[in-house]
């Protein structure tokens, strides 16, 4: 079937098999592996993507599942000044992953942000296990999530003309 | 592009009979045991393993053959449509009671007369401590790829050890060596699950491109990953000790059970890191100790945070608590009085250099968890408690601990390992090393070496890329040694570098090399050698509640003191320690390993939930002086459980002895109180 | 791998239609579940697809005075911003568990409810509650208590064939209240389960008691109740004892390990009568 949608902000159309998974059929169809179908029991978080604004793991949706929704993957994220921030944040921290948890982590910390822009740390804690990593530092991602939260208050607050 | 599906035995124990293929689609072909070109068979660590089980099934899943083709989807369903027919035999799950054909690897060692000391003691005490087997849990899956790049096979895998898995395509195509280009991936955290096995799977990828004469991929899905994949070696160590009048560790006899599953790659080392790991940190004058490696028909098993020292270090500290708890003493104490000290003989007959820095660290320790005070408070209230719900379950462990110097032990394993660097005409450094980088931050630790030596800046220092035609073999990256070995092997080539680099035109090359001697020799029921002479010492503490409704532990605080020498980078190699206490956390508490849980095994497994976390504090001793810097990566995992266990018996007023503990024993253990 | 034939129902008028023309036809709203337990590279679908995730009628959450009216298609995260005033505070607690933000974003209170072959973390909430689930198929309408979702055994028997719209939970305050959950957190194993218990008391009695449990197998025993309900508090440490024996010996069925945290657990809730 063919399925319509907003990918990253464009209007696009692929063919998927009923079988697709969301975060396989944005590989086949698109050649995007922001989102990594890497588990596909929604428990590693690797394939994190927005889906109509809120963070989801893509391969627990079915490709058809998002005729007309937006879906933003890590792409797309990362033109965004919300993941500027976060890279920043997680930057001035010192937060280094294995690399393979990153994007995951960066997304899930937007998500949070975006509803709770002072998170407290087991708030923080809580969205990082959307994306859980053996090269976690409890200490230092809670310290690159905060900082992260004070560079995007400041970059909001300047947007206020405040 | 070809993908690969593995076609797997359906039977634990038992020999191949046919294998009966579908119908196979054009594009897709099926590679038997007769398609390999050379060796089926990889040599690792000791132990050859099939790349493809020809006549003899060791485990339920090894593989007996592959498909390849385009679509990974069709190819999933022909591998579940291929019939695998065998003639199966009765496997051997047994292993804490264990036949003699199982024995794979098997050392006994005597010190003084441990019967006489027995006889003579004025108590003794027996516990056995048991260990699961842990997940690894890699941030990726596992694979490989394979293709032609002109007169060579490439290949990229995720590996500890990029020459291994050179050697092991060579060997299973028939090749030269110098015909087969290993490009690693990024290796995230591997916990020393990736010495050996990545090598396998680069066999399949090779052999695949090799007879499609097309590039070819394997990507292991989680399941399979987790049910196929080695996994922590399951252990169970008796400890039985006695003790002098004055509480005195007199005599230990330790019998090591080990189950590697099939095959028993690492088998030598981990029983060799075991058994010298058996005493701890505690002076034994009479000692036995018997180690026996085991297989079973289940995966390999083996290596995790280190090659089988933890094994012992959670059984010794374990018992070690347990029986200063029993003779009215605080563990703390009790450690302090039969600590090694300098001069004190080794298993290995040879005597301590330097003094084991125990009570610096204990001090340390005691100031940051005041562990001194909820000890004697803790074992107050255990002894006072009329029910479960008189008074908090709290408990507070203790747990002391080395980390080897990054040598292998046993075996004809190689320790000889190179490094090269180049100053080029711009100033700019290339380091040259095959070592995996892993997680976080240890190559900027060598870059930040480099810069420093040479007064350059550190956007000047680059590492190559690791490919096997461009660097020289710098061993396999375990043990701490890109920090111990690998680290010191830049800082020695840089320092070449410079003192020539004056009076010799760039650019310059300089080569280090490292050959560690053997440190250790076995004969006749004797050890001898020098394995703890540059030891890193780590002390940990953990508080810990039961919730008073579901009993589950709840840690409340993590402790964690080191001594590793210099510490090239504090604030990384702190982050590192946390990072490894998190993950011996969860195994102690929420890791349960279950292949057999159906249908999603691998989905029933997971990491601890981060907001269960307690603070983790990280301290080092004396971390700036000059001194060679020391592995301390796999600490956590030597102390933690052990200091878990202690706990956990405290606040639960029982004597665990295995981990994990699940829920129904403590409930158990608890609910009748 | 068969392609399916998924229908795009525009409202439930549509859904009920298709329906009645495909009798047996597969319903799928978010396949959270159903996603996760398959696993594999792609997903098993049934020949014949309904997708109902997006019907409107399913996503609406509403308030009375009485109850609290969700559709089935409401994810966790969207009943958990209706906020404290509208939630009550046993099923908040029942669903803030459930798996990561992500997960919550994705699974809804339908999908939890008809979740295959165990109970997952609402039910316990909404059994000492009292929540009833609306089913429609080709017959019509009706309105079950999520108790009867209990067959024998203690296993789930969501009924087949019909399509859960409408979770209605009533709006009754209660005095005393716990959850607690058991095992792995974050993802359904064995291991894993639910505890929910409620009590009203109005001058020193004991007005309504009741106790959920729940993972693989459920159970609730109304009779045990009864005989807890009219008891002046605090209850001494003799009504507590066979109250808990009872419960104790009501457990049996369930596996050892459960069964005795759900002993542990019964003894926590009756601790909280007795102080």
């Amino acid at each position: 079937m063919t399925v319509s949608f907003i990918l990253n902000g464009e209007d696009v159309s692929a063919r998927a098999r009923s079988a697709d998974r969301l975060s396989d059929f944005l590989k086949r169809a698109f050649g995007l592996s922001g989102a990594i179908s890497d588990c596909r029991c929604g428990h590693c978080g690797r394939c994190l993507v927005f889906l109509d604004g809120r963070l989801v793991t893509s391969c627990l949706v079915p490709a058809f599942g998002v005729r007309g929704k937006e879906v933003v993957t890590f792409e797309g994220f990362a033109q965004t000044a919300d993941y500027i921030d976060i890279a920043e944040g997680f930057k001035t921290a010192g937060v280094e992953s294995c690399g393979f948890c990153s994007s995951a982590r960066c997304m899930a910390a937007a998500a949070l942000l975006e509803r709770r822009p002072r998170p407290s740390p087991k708030e923080i804690l809580e969205y990082m296990s959307c994306a859980p990593c053996r090269c976690t530092d409890p200490e230092i991602i809670v310290r690159g999530v905060q900082t992260a939260a004070e560079i995007r208050s400041r970059r909001l607050y300047r947007r206020a003309g405040r | 592009m070809v993908q690969i599906a593995t076609v797997r035995s359906p039977v634990a124990r038992g020999s191949v009979r046919s294998i009966r293929f579908p119908k196979l689609p054009t594009g897709y072909r099926s590679i038997l045991p007769a398609d390999i070109p050379g060796r089926n068979s990889i040599v690792s660590f000791g132990a050859e393993v099939p790349i493809l089980a020809q006549d003899r099934i060791s485990y339920q899943g090894e593989p007996v053959a592959l498909i390849a083709g385009p679509d990974i989807l069709v190819l999933e369903e022909l591998a579940a449509s291929t019939k695998v027919v065998c003639d199966e035999e009765e496997p051997f799950f047994s292993w804490e009671s264990f036949s003699s054909d199982q024995v794979v690897a098997k050392r006994v060692a005597v010190v003084g007369d441990p019967d006489l000391a027995f006889s003579i003691a004025a108590s003794v005490h027996e516990g056995v401590y048991t260990s699961d087997a842990i997940e690894h849990h890699y941030s990726e899956p596992q694979g490989a790829a394979a293709a032609y790049d002109y007169d060579k096979i490439a290949v990229w895998c995720a590996t500890q050890w990029p020459y291994h898995a050179r050697d092991s395509v060579a060997l299973a195509l028939g090749c030269r060596a110098e015909e087969v280009s290993v490009r690693p991936t990024r290796l995230g955290i591997h916990l020393d699950g990736k010495l050996w096995y990545p090598s396998l799977l680069a066999c399949h990828a090779a052999v695949a491109a090799v007879a499609c004469g097309r590039p070819a991929k394997i990507i292991l899905t989680r399941e399979e990953d987790f049910r196929y994949a080695p996994k922590r070696a399951r252990s169970s160590v008796d400890v039985r000790t006695g003790l002098g009048k004055g509480g005195e560790l007199s005599a230990m006899d330790v019998r090591i059970a080990i189950n590697v599953g099939a095959y028993g790659p690492l088998a030598e080392e981990i029983l060799s890191q075991a058994i010298l790991a058996c005493t701890g940190a505690y002076a034994c004058p009479n000692l036995r100790v018997e180690g026996y490696v085991v297989s079973t028909n289940t995966p390999p098993m083996g290596a995790f945070a280190g090659l089988g020292a933890s094994h012992s270090l959670f059984a010794v500290e374990a018992q070690t608590n347990r029986v200063a708890s029993a003779i009215g003493e605080d563990p703390a104490d009790w450690k302090s009085r039969n600590v090694l000290r300098k001069g004190s003989r080794l298993l290995t007959g040879e005597a301590l250099r330097e003094d084991v820095p125990y009570d610096a660290i204990l001090d340390r320790l005691v100031a940051a968890s005041d562990y001194r005070r909820k000890y004697a408070c803790y074992e107050l209230v255990r002894k006072r408690r009329s029910g479960r719900t008189d008074g908090p379950l709290r408990g507070i462990g203790l747990a002391f601990a080395n980390q080897g110097a990054g040598a292998f032990l046993s075996g004809d394993l190689s320790n000889s390992y190179t490094v090269e660097a180049t100053l080029d005409k711009d100033l700019s450094l290339r380091i040259f090393t095959s070592a995996a980088g892993g997680a976080g931050g240890v190559r900027e630790v060598w870059r930040g070496i480099a810069a420093e030596m040479l007064g350059i800046g550190l956007d000047k220092v680059r590492i190559a890329t690791p490919d096997t035609d461009q660097v020289p073999d710098s061993g396999p990256s375990t043990l701490s040694r890109n920090v111990s070995i690998v680290a010191r092997l830049v800082e020695r080539a840089c320092l070449a570098i410079q003192k020539r680099r004056f009076r010799e035109p760039l650019p310059l090359t300089a080569r280090s090399v490292h050959r560690s001697p053997r440190p250790t020799s076995w004969e006749g029921g004797q050890v001898s050698g020098s394995p703890f002479q540059s030891a890193a010492w780590g002390g940990a503490v953990l508080e810990l509640e039961l919730d008073p409704w579901t009993l589950e532990p709840k840690p409340l605080g993590v402790w964690l003191c080191v001594d590793g020498g210099r510490i090239v980078a504090p604030r990384r190699a702190a982050s590192a320690l946390r990072s490894g206490a998190v993950d011996a956390l969860g195994a102690c508490l929420k890791e349960r390993f279950d292949p057999q849980a159906s249908p999603l095994a691998y989905f029933r497994h997971g990491l601890i939930p981060l907001e269960d976390l307690p603070p983790i504090s990280v301290e080092f001793l004396e971390p700036g002086r000059r001194v060679q810097a020391k592995g301390i990566g796999e600490l956590p995992f030597d102390t933690l459980p052990a200091a878990f266990l202690s706990a956990l018996s405290q606040a639960a007023d029982h004597p665990f002895s295995s981990l994990p503990a699940p829920p129904s024993k403590i409930v158990g253990a608890l609910g009748g109180k | 791998m068969r392609d399916a034939e998924v229908h795009f129902p525009k409202d439930l008028a549509d859904a009920l239609d298709i329906m009645r023309k495909r009798p047996g036809i597969g319903i799928l709203a978010g396949g959270t579940d159903l996603f996760r337990e398959q696993g594999g590279r792609g997903i098993a679908l049934p020949d014949d697809v309904l997708f109902v995730r997006d019907l409107a009628e399913l996503r609406r959450a509403g308030l009375t005075e009485r109850f609290l009216e969700i559709g089935a298609a409401v994810t966790i995260a969207e009943l958990l911003e209706l906020g404290e005033s509208a939630l009550p505070p046993l099923l908040a607690e029942a669903v803030r568990g459930i798996g990561t933000p992500a997960i919550r974003n994705l699974a809804t209170l339908g999908g939890n409810l008809a979740a295959s072959g165990r109970f997952m973390d609402s039910w316990p909430a909404l059994a000492c509650l009292d929540g009833l689930v609306e089913l429609r198929d080709q017959g019509g309408a009706t309105w079950m208590n999520v108790n009867r979702l209990v067959g024998e055994g203690g296993r789930s028997a969501v009924p087949e064939g019909g399509l859960i719209t409408r979770i209605r939970v009533p709006l009754e305050k209660w005095d005393i209240f716990a959850l607690r959950k058991v095992g792995p957190r974050n993802y359904p194993t064995p291991d894993t389960a639910v505890f929910a218990f409620a009590a009203r008391t109005d001058k020193g009695i004991l007005v309504d008691f009741r106790i959920a449990f729940a993972g693989e197998l459920a159970l609730r025993s109304p009779a045990i109740e009864s005989s807890v309900i009219g008891r002046a508090l605090p209850l001494s440490a003799r009504e507590s004892s066979t109250v808990a024996e009872s419960y104790r010996a009501a457990a049996s069925f369930l596996p050892e390990g459960l069964s005795l945290q759900f002993g542990v657990l019964v003894e926590s809730a009756l601790g909280m009568l007795a102080s």
